[in-house]
């Protein structure tokens, strides 16, 4: 079913009747399950992903001596998993063989979080991400990201700030549904499953430098993860990271509420 | 050997846990009577894109997602067994209860195993093993003589397995198919089935207690799989990973409710107690340190223990378990009010957000 994007342009109101740069109910809890070191569960609109950590733990022996980023940082291994009745059509992927995008998203993650992690701390040790995708509607990968980063803030693993991840979409000619000026091309933050199949997207992710790390983090902001898997006009490229910019900001203070939200419920369930 | 199994407790320590164990009465180390079930965290209907969810922690941390997806599906002739219904006069098929099993499919995902190893498999054939017994999930997944609907039903380990998991994924599965709803069928006898868009106006798999009109029926509920365990003379329900560790016969029995609101064993199958893997001690009298007999030929060191029988240091449970005490499981399990019922109970008031 195709998406019809043209009555955007009337009303500049989306389908599910956010304005372009609104975000989806964002929710996030910590320490979700007693017996992982750290774990969380995020919704970010109908997304809703289950992330835990162990770790940092000792590395368990192979038979290949370890290279020598082994030996000096942490590893940090993430372990994604689709869950079968995730999507819309229920779809059976066998253990064994991962299909190649969620192998792509694990690597993405790695990525993501090995600059992050202060991993220097903990040489000869490894970080076990385990992310189970209850339900994907749309940026899949940014709620991986979110979810995997306050799992980590559980466990206690020392990062330099907050990772926050959102997808920015791109409205008008990129999918090829007829424009009407070069002014109809906006673009829109945090898109949900039917956008996502629609219009050419970009997922971008920003570690906070320095700042008090809650929302304003200010100048200091590094893009970490930039990934894009469409096609659309590279004109356009600039003012999506624009949005995507501004957008992380936000999910990087809603991150900061839910930690400090956590530590709040913690610190009351200790004294009284 | 399965991840639950390698426990770090020394002869001494299995020991100590057995005679409190075999105790009359028992005396478990989290301080429940025999029968009492551990407390939980339960939550249903939590995913929008399934037809029935449900999570549930058990106090120990591990934790479980199973979601229900449905599928129509064209029913093979074969599957159905020609019967005469003599209400409406027209030929209705039945389904088959030896082939009727391809029509659910349960998988289960548990981290760090492929799903084609051991415990996954073994725990996923148990769990349909209790579907099937019950027989009802088959009937109420018949649309018409031609169609009937395909569950798949995933079960998600979210955390690591550090007891035999089997209870959890059961109880979460059993919630699951309580919360689950299939759509109107707004279609006709045999025709190709059509159902209505409207989700509110979709049925429940399983009868919801406020909908039951006569009142005298009970709600039909999908089984539960219980696990118990024998210590001496006692059984004990719910065992805790150290209680495995130190059981003689693991059962797991797989209990239902019927419309009179009994409960009744549909299936049962003991398991591999994890307690035959552990180390036995020595006994005072073979101990070297001590040295009365540091000399023993290996023979009579071997009848020594035997002798022992267990009575002064740990030795592995060997053997099985009587029919009798068989029976009282079962019983102690169906019992009415018993544990059985008081799962279920607590499950059923479990709402789903």
């Amino acid at each position: 079913m195709p998406l019809d994007t043209s009555t955007y342009h009337l009303a500049h109101l989306r389908l599910d009747g956010r304005r372009w740069n609104e975000l989806r109910r964002f929710h996030a809890l910590l320490s979700t399950q007693a017996s992982a070191d750290g774990s969380s569960y995020l919704e970010s609109g109908n997304s809703k992903v289950i992330c835990t950590v162990t770790g940092p733990s000792e590395q368990r022996r192979s038979g290949a001596p370890a290279s020598n980023a082994q030996r000096d940082s942490a590893q940090i291994i993430v372990d994604i998993s689709l869950a079968g009745f995730s999507g819309v059509d229920r779809r059976k992927t066998a253990r064994g063989s991962k299909d190649r995008k969620v192998m792509e998203m694990q690597h993405c993650v790695e990525e993501c979080f090995g600059g992050v992690v202060l991993g220097h701390l903990y040489p000869h040790s490894v970080v076990q991400v385990n992310v189970a995708v209850l339900s994907q509607d749309g940026g899949v990968l940014a709620a991986c990201i979110n979810a995997v980063g306050l799992a980590l803030v559980d466990a206690g693993v020392p990062m330099m700030g907050y990772v926050a991840a959102v997808t920015v979409g791109s409205t008008g000619t990129g999918g090829g549904s007829g424009g009407e000026g070069e002014d109809a091309d906006d673009p829109v933050l945090d898109l949900n499953g039917l956008e996502e199949n629609e219009l050419p997207f970009l997922t971008l992710a920003t570690v906070g430098g320095g700042g008090d790390g809650g929302g304003d983090a200010g100048e200091g902001d590094k893009v970490n993860v930039l990934v894009m898997e469409t096609r659309m006009q590279m004109a356009k490229l600039e003012s999506m990271v624009a949005v995507g910019l501004e957008g992380c900001k936000r999910v990087r203070a809603l991150l900061d509420a839910a930690v400090k939200g956590h530590g709040k419920k913690v610190l009351e369930g200790k004294v009284g | 050997m399965a991840p639950y199994a390698n426990l770090p407790l020394s002869p001494a320590e299995l020991s100590y846990l057995y005679s409190s164990l075999a105790q009359d009465p028992p005396i478990r180390p989290d301080g429940r009577s025999a029968t009492q079930f551990r407390p939980l965290i339960a939550e249903s209907n939590i995913l929008p894109s399934a037809n029935g969810s449900a999570r549930i922690c058990f106090i120990d941390g591990t934790e479980a997602v199973v979601g229900v997806k449905a599928e129509v599906e064209q029913t093979h002739e074969n599957h159905l067994v020609a019967q005469n219904d003599t209400r409406d006069g027209e030929r209705t098929g039945r389904p088959d209860p030896s082939s009727a099993g391809s029509w659910f499919e349960i998988s289960i995902e548990i981290p760090g195993l492929r799903d084609d190893d051991a415990l996954p498999v073994f725990l996923a054939a148990m769990l349909t093993e209790a579907l099937l017994g019950d027989g009802e999930l088959t009937l109420k997944l018949r649309i018409n003589n031609r169609f009937h609907w395909r569950l798949y039903i995933d079960v998600l380990l979210l955390s690591q397995p550090l007891s035999y998991p089997l209870p959890l994924l059961s109880l979460t599965t059993h919630l699951s198919l309580l919360s689950t709803r299939l759509p109107a069928l707004i279609s006709e006898g045999d025709e190709d089935p059509l159902f209505s868009d409207d989700w509110e106006a979709s049925t429940f798999l399983y009868t919801q207690p406020n909908s039951n009109a006569a009142g005298k029926l009970h709600q039909s509920k999908p089984p539960i799989t219980l696990l118990v365990i024998s210590a001496g003379e006692n059984i004990i329900f719910d065992p805790s990973r150290d209680e495995l560790a130190v059981a003689e016969a693991v059962v797991a029995i797989s209990i239902r409710q019927n419309l009179l609101g009994h409960m009744e064993v549909v299936a049962l199958r003991t398991i591999d107690a994890p307690s035959r893997l552990t180390a036995s001690g020595v006994p005072r009298s073979l101990d070297a340190t001590t040295g009365t007999n540091a000399s023993v030929s290996n023979a009579d060191a071997q009848a020594l223990r035997e002798e022992d029988e267990g009575q002064s240091v740990w030795r592995p449970p060997r053997g099985g378990i009587n029919r009798a005490k068989l029976s009282q499981m079962m019983a102690t399990a169906t019992m009415e009010n018993g544990i059985g019922q008081e799962v279920m109970g607590g499950l059923a008031g479990v709402q789903g957000s």
